[in-house]
């Protein structure tokens, strides 16, 4: 068995130095860059987000198109509940499971769907975390028609929404059944992996780092057999993207 | 895995006149290759990405011991545990203890070259373990009993008849052989299955991130978001040159890595993980583990003239480019890295006495050097590589060279070394040459350079050398 400090002597010996040495500066890579670059860069992404959102919605929708969402825009929140029961209905959805993002209560959709007879759970976070439990939540997003979430970020260089697991976001929700919606606000949308990137760094130099991501882009798929491209290998076969333009209620 | 290298001539041969793996390859070809010619055309500054992407990597494998170190003590500030294995042995005993301990029935595996170095999944299942493959070519391959034919691709060698046969053998009606789409359904439902009972999960590492100690799953089926959410335990093994400093490098690496690997701008779910579960969710592994692997990887660091080897993220473009690996496929590499990267760290880490066949197998085009996402110098080393095979530099019992092909070469170089010399061996050869050429070609020479010829014609050298007959034209215009 070898023990981290053997090993770590090993890589220093292959690499024809006696004792480890720090690196010394180097631009390629962004570690060097301090805890003010780092924030100035974080609230750049933040703020171009909100000043160019139009643009980037525009961006969004092409490159999410391209990636494989379907893309919906509305302008108002009834509009969007609907939208999301008349998908539910085209998959003859009985089992729906939501996160709890705050977008989804803004819009009228838990009485919508209750309305349109299928049944509808809010993944939320018991205090007893039990093995029971976890079964429960497991099996739910197993059994689970559509899974319905927000969008923590999305990128609109390639298409991509961005979830961070939590509570309330559990990490099968927009993965194990056959249909994820999820819903997007402007203002959420970044420009480019750089700046999903500044901010997740900014939030690691704070202390602030969530547990994970998953950046998501479009249906699961394979070109596995034959170089055929098939969606829905092991996570949805169908993803929609709604884009509330306006926040007109 | 047992190195196999030394079968490349024949395993290369049976490819070549199997047309059924022929037109795989050339599917290969077409999709990724032009894939990634388009990605790098509609990428304004690629060449500055790549250029950037090799100046991260430089830096990084040049303090690769700081770096590690780094890593694992953040890995486990997050609550994780860093299991650092000298050699695949190592590896997976720590592996399989860990699930013997944590009464682990069924392992799922999401796709990783280092857990095919350990042979990983059949071991387990050996040691009575239900291990899966989960990728859908990787499952594929699983239930063939074969190993993966390239990097990204593992199936690319199997007809849609062939999977068939090894999903279900009676799902195929008659002679209509299902289409892709209805084998990919049906292996979504066996697998869903397996997933369902999986309590622990394997997986690769595309970029561990030294300063966060988070690692990144690139995938496009979600497997590997499987293999995060569902078990109890999840263990994600790298090589240990798998390293970028910082979080925010992570937007130039999966740029280069994706657009070389399949020509899309992102794969379809990209993955970071800082740890175990968050206490406050409900579902994600309590039990984080990273397996940092040597394994020889050693040997190409302390070499000055390999070690860029190490900058590899194992995008597979290169295989994609090779003119060789196209025809010759994957599994005539012998060991678990094929093509242009395969024939320089194969080599290295297997013995190049076996090997030797390997770094030969290129016509040092440079189409792997021009696809390298990191711009690897590819050529350079399958040159060094068969320099020192054939001078014996690393081992003198190992020289492959003849003491006659040494001596032509010898030959060749003093001949080289000045113009009268040069004239004089021209004259020398012209007149060797000429009883064995048929139309200013030589076809088949005596020994000992019959071997050159068995697979080249060489042209007869002129009888009178370009600067003479240029001289005298000279003094004939004057």
């Amino acid at each position: 068995m070898t023990d981290k400090v053997s090993f770590i002597k090993q890589v220093t010996k292959a690499l024809g130095r006696s004792k480890m040495i720090r690196p010394t500066e180097n631009y390629a890579t962004a570690i060097f860059d301090d805890r003010h670059l780092a924030s100035a860069n974080a609230v750049q992404a933040v703020t171009d987000a909100d000043s160019m959102s139009a643009s980037l919605i525009e961006q969004m929708v092409q490159s999410a198109d391209e990636a494989g969402w379907k893309v919906h825009r509305t302008d108002n929140f009834e509009e969007s509940a609907e939208l999301i029961v008349s998908i539910c209905k085209d998959h003859n959805a009985n089992s729906v499971l939501r996160s709890a993002h705050s977008v989804l209560t803004d819009i009228p959709l838990d009485s919508a769907l209750t309305a349109s007879g299928a049944v509808l759970e809010v993944t939320e976070h018991s205090s007893e975390s039990s093995i029971q439990q976890i079964q429960k939540s497991k099996s739910a997003a197993f059994r689970a028609d559509v899974g319905i979430t927000g969008v923590d970020y999305a990128v609109a260089e390639t298409g991509t929404v961005v979830l961070h697991p939590r509570a309330g976001v559990s990490r099968l929700l927009s993965l194990a059944p056959p249909t994820h919606i999820a819903v997007l606000r402007p203002g959420d949308v970044l420009a480019s992996l750089d700046e999903l990137f500044a901010i997740q760094r900014d939030d690691f130099l704070n202390g602030e780092l969530q547990g994970s991501m998953n950046l998501i882009s479009g249906p699961s798929k394979t070109a596995d057999i034959e170089g055929t491209t098939v969606t829905g290998i092991h996570g949805p076969l169908e993803v929609h993207l709604i884009i509330i333009e306006n926040n007109k209620s | 895995m047992k190195p196999l290298t030394i079968n490349f001539r024949s395993k290369a041969a049976q490819t070549i006149v199997d047309e059924q793996v022929q037109n795989s390859l050339e599917h290969v070809y077409t999709g990724f290759y032009q894939g990634r010619l388009n990605a790098a055309a509609d990428t304004p500054n690629w060449e500055e990405l790549r250029t950037k992407g090799k100046a991260i990597k430089d830096h990084t494998i040049a303090h690769l011991d700081h770096y590690l170190d780094m890593l694992s003590g953040k890995v486990e500030e997050n609550g994780g545990t860093v299991f650092f294995a000298d050699n695949a042995d190592e590896a997976r005993q720590y592996i399989t203890k860990l699930a013997k301990d944590r009464d682990i029935a069924t392992v799922i595996k999401a796709k990783s070259m280092v857990s095919e170095e350990m042979s990983l999944a059949e071991n387990m299942n050996d040691a009575g373990f239900e291990a899966v493959e989960t990728d859908l070519g990787e499952y594929i391959i699983q239930l063939a009993g074969e190993t993966p034919y390239h990097l990204i691709a593992p199936a690319v060698h199997k007809s849609r008849k062939d999977v068939a046969d090894l999903l279900d053998k009676d799902f195929t009606d008659g002679d209509r052989v299902p289409d892709a789409t209805e084998l990919t359904m049906l292996a979504r439902e066996q697998l869903r299955d397996v997933f369902a009972r999986a309590d622990m999960s394997v997986t690769g590492v595309n970029f561990a991130v030294a300063e966060s100690g988070s690692i990144v799953l690139v995938t496009n089926e979600g497997n590997g978001r499987m293999s995060t959410s569902v078990p109890r335990i999840h263990v994600a093994v790298m090589g240990m040159e798998k390293i970028v400093p910082s979080i925010q490098d992570l937007s130039t690496m999966l740029r280069i890595l994706i657009r070389s690997a399949t020509g899309q701008r992102i794969s379809t779910y990209v993955t970071m993980v800082n740890g175990p579960k968050t206490p406050d969710e409900e579902e994600g592994p309590d039990e984080f583990h990273l397996v940092i692997m040597n394994n020889g990887r050693h040997k190409l660091l302390r070499d000055p003239l390999l070690r860029e080897s190490l900058n590899c993220i194992r995008c597979g473009a290169c295989l994609n480019a090779c003119p060789v690996y196209r025809k010759v496929g994957g599994h005539a590499y012998g060991w678990v890295y094929p093509g242009p990267i395969g024939a320089i760290v194969t080599p290295v880490i297997t013995g190049l006495k076996d090997a030797s066949d390997l770094p030969a197998a290129s016509s040092l085009c440079g189409a792997c050097h021009e696809a390298c996402p990191v711009k690897i110098n590819i050529p350079r080393m399958l040159l060094e590589l068969r320099h020192r095979t054939a001078e014996g530099l690393s081992d003198p019992n190992e020289r492959t060279s003849k003491f006659s092909e040494r001596a032509i070469w010898k030959a060749w170089r003093i001949g080289m070394m000045g113009r009268g010399r040069f004239d004089w061996g021209a004259r020398i050869g012209y007149l060797f040459m000429r009883p064995f050429s048929i139309n200013g070609w030589m076809k088949k020479a005596p020994p000992p350079i019959s071997g050159w010829t068995l697979s080249r014609d060489f042209p007869l050298i002129a009888r009178e050398s370009l600067k003479s007959r240029l001289n005298r034209r000279h003094k004939k215009d004057v």
